[in-house]
C-alpha cells in the first residue's frame, strides 16, 4: 500500500508536458538536447564517410536497377580513399552536373587518357564522332541507352562530383538475383564494345 | 570491462588534461558537422584572385571565413560571387573564382576560349579569377557544373588590415577611394560581357 502510494506521488511530480519539464529543470533539459544533436552528428558522419542505404529508382539504370526503386548499399570509403578506385564498368553515384543537388547513378565507361564513340547508335550523334576524355574527368552512360541522360547529352564529367562506389555485390536483395547479375554482365559486355582504343 | 571503465574515469577525473581531451572527442561530431555544412576559416593561396584576395605578393596568404551553408542548403548562386569550387581536372583541390554568369547567360569569353560567345546550359556557370592573366578559369576549361560550386567566401578574418566582407558591392572601408573605383569599374565591366 505504501509502495503503491508513493509510486503515486512520484507519478504526480513526474513532468506533464515539455514546459514544465524545462520549467522544472532547465539545465539538464538542454544538456540533454545537446546530446541528442551530438548524437545525431555522429550518425551523420557516419553515413556520410563509411556506408550508407539509398533508394535509386528513375528507368535510366534498367534492367541493373529497378525503375520502381532498389536498395543500394554504397560504399563511401572506396572513392574517399583512393580515387584511383575507379574502374570501367563500376556503379557510381554522383551529384549531376545539370541540377545541382540531385544524386544520379551512373556506369563508368571511361576514364581520363580513354577516346570513346559518343554514340554508337548515331542517336543522340552521328556515329562516328569520338571524344577525348580530360585528365580528371570519365564518361558515364546509363544502362538502358534509349530512356538514359548521360555524358552523350552533357559531355565528360568531372570526377570531382562522383560520391559513391555502391558495392556491387549488394545491390539487389531479390530472389532473383543471379539473374540480374546475369543480366549485369550481359548489359557491361554491351557497353563495354563502346569502348574504342 | 567494467573495470577498465572505472579505473579510466577514476584516471580522468585527476588529469585535468584527459578529461578535457575526452570532452573535445565526445563533441568532436558536432564541430565536423558545423565546419562541413555550415561555416569554416581556410587559408587562401595563389594569386588568381588578386586584387581581391591576396594582393600583396609578400605576403601570401589571406584567411578567409567560407560559408557553406548557402550554397549546400539554400543554393544562392549570384553573379559576381566569390566561391570555391572542387577543381574538375584535379581531385582533392579547391580554386577560388568570382561567378561571371550563371545558366541561361550568354557571355563574351577571353582568348585562350575557342569560340567568341558561349551561352551556358543549364546547371553551368562561368567562373573566372580577378587576374585574367595569371588565373585559370573558365576561359581555359570551360563551363563548370554549379554542383562542383563547395561553398562561398563572404568575409576576410586576416590580414587585420583587409578584414571585411567580400562578394557583390561589398568593397567595403578596407579601400582607398581609387582602388574603389578601380573595383566598382571591374565590375561593371564583367557585367557587361554577361
Amino acid at each position: 500500500m505504501h509502495m503503491l502510494s508513493s509510486f503515486g506521488r512520484r507519478l504526480r511530480r513526474l513532468p506533464i508536458n515539455a514546459f514544465t519539464a524545462i520549467r522544472q529543470n532547465p539545465k539538464s533539459v538542454a544538456l540533454g538536447g545537446l546530446y541528442t544533436i551530438n548524437f545525431a552528428c555522429a550518425c551523420h558522419l557516419f553515413l556520410e564517410y563509411v556506408a550508407t542505404v539509398q533508394i535509386v529508382y528513375g528507368p535510366s539504370m534498367l534492367p541493373t536497377m529497378s525503375e520502381a526503386g532498389e536498395l543500394v548499399v554504397e560504399n563511401r570509403m572506396r572513392y574517399r580513399i583512393d580515387p584511383r578506385n575507379l574502374k570501367r564498368g563500376d556503379l557510381v553515384t554522383l551529384e549531376s552536373p545539370i541540377e545541382p543537388g540531385r544524386f544520379i547513378c551512373k556506369r563508368v565507361l571511361g576514364l581520363p587518357g580513354d577516346t570513346i564513340c559518343v554514340d554508337p547508335t548515331g542517336l543522340k550523334a552521328p556515329s562516328t564522332e569520338h571524344v577525348f576524355i580530360p585528365k580528371g574527368h570519365c564518361w558515364l552512360v546509363g544502362d538502358n541507352a534509349a530512356l538514359a541522360r548521360d555524358s552523350r547529352d552533357y559531355g565528360p564529367v568531372p570526377m570531382s562530383l562522383i560520391r559513391v562506389i555502391p558495392f556491387p555485390q549488394l545491390q539487389d536483395f531479390s530472389d532473383l538475383s543471379v539473374v540480374f547479375e546475369l543480366v549485369r554482365l550481359l548489359s557491361h559486355e554491351t557497353h563495354m564494345h563502346y569502348l574504342v582504343r | 570491462m567494467r573495470n577498465a571503465y572505472t579505473s579510466w574515469t577514476k584516471l580522468s577525473s585527476t588529469h585535468p588534461v584527459l578529461k578535457w581531451s575526452q570532452t573535445i572527442l565526445f563533441w568532436l561530431p558536432t564541430g565536423i558537422i558545423f565546419t562541413k555544412h555550415g561555416f569554416t576559416v581556410r587559408v587562401v593561396t595563389g594569386n588568381s584572385m588578386q586584387p581581391t584576395l591576396n594582393p600583396d605578393p609578400s605576403q601570401p596568404r589571406d584567411i578567409v571565413l567560407f560559408d557553406r551553408f548557402s550554397i549546400e542548403s539554400l543554393r544562392q548562386y549570384e553573379r559576381g560571387d566569390i566561391v570555391a569550387l572542387k577543381s574538375p581536372h584535379e581531385h582533392g583541390k579547391l580554386l577560388i573564382k568570382r561567378i561571371v554568369a550563371l545558366p541561361g547567360d550568354t557571355v563574351r569569353t577571353l582568348p585562350p576560349y575557342p569560340d567568341k560567345e558561349v551561352t551556358l546550359p543549364n546547371g553551368y556557370a562561368w567562373l573566372e579569377g580577378d587576374s585574367s592573366f595569371e588565373s585559370e578559369d573558365s576561359n581555359h576549361f570551360g563551363p563548370v557544373p554549379l554542383a562542383l560550386i563547395d561553398s562561398r567566401l563572404v568575409w576576410i578574418v586576416w590580414p587585420w588590415g583587409r578584414h571585411g566582407p567580400l562578394g557583390t558591392g561589398k568593397i567595403g572601408r578596407r579601400y582607398s577611394r581609387s582602388v574603389e573605383a578601380a573595383e566598382l569599374e571591374r565590375a561593371a565591366r564583367l557585367r557587361e560581357r554577361v
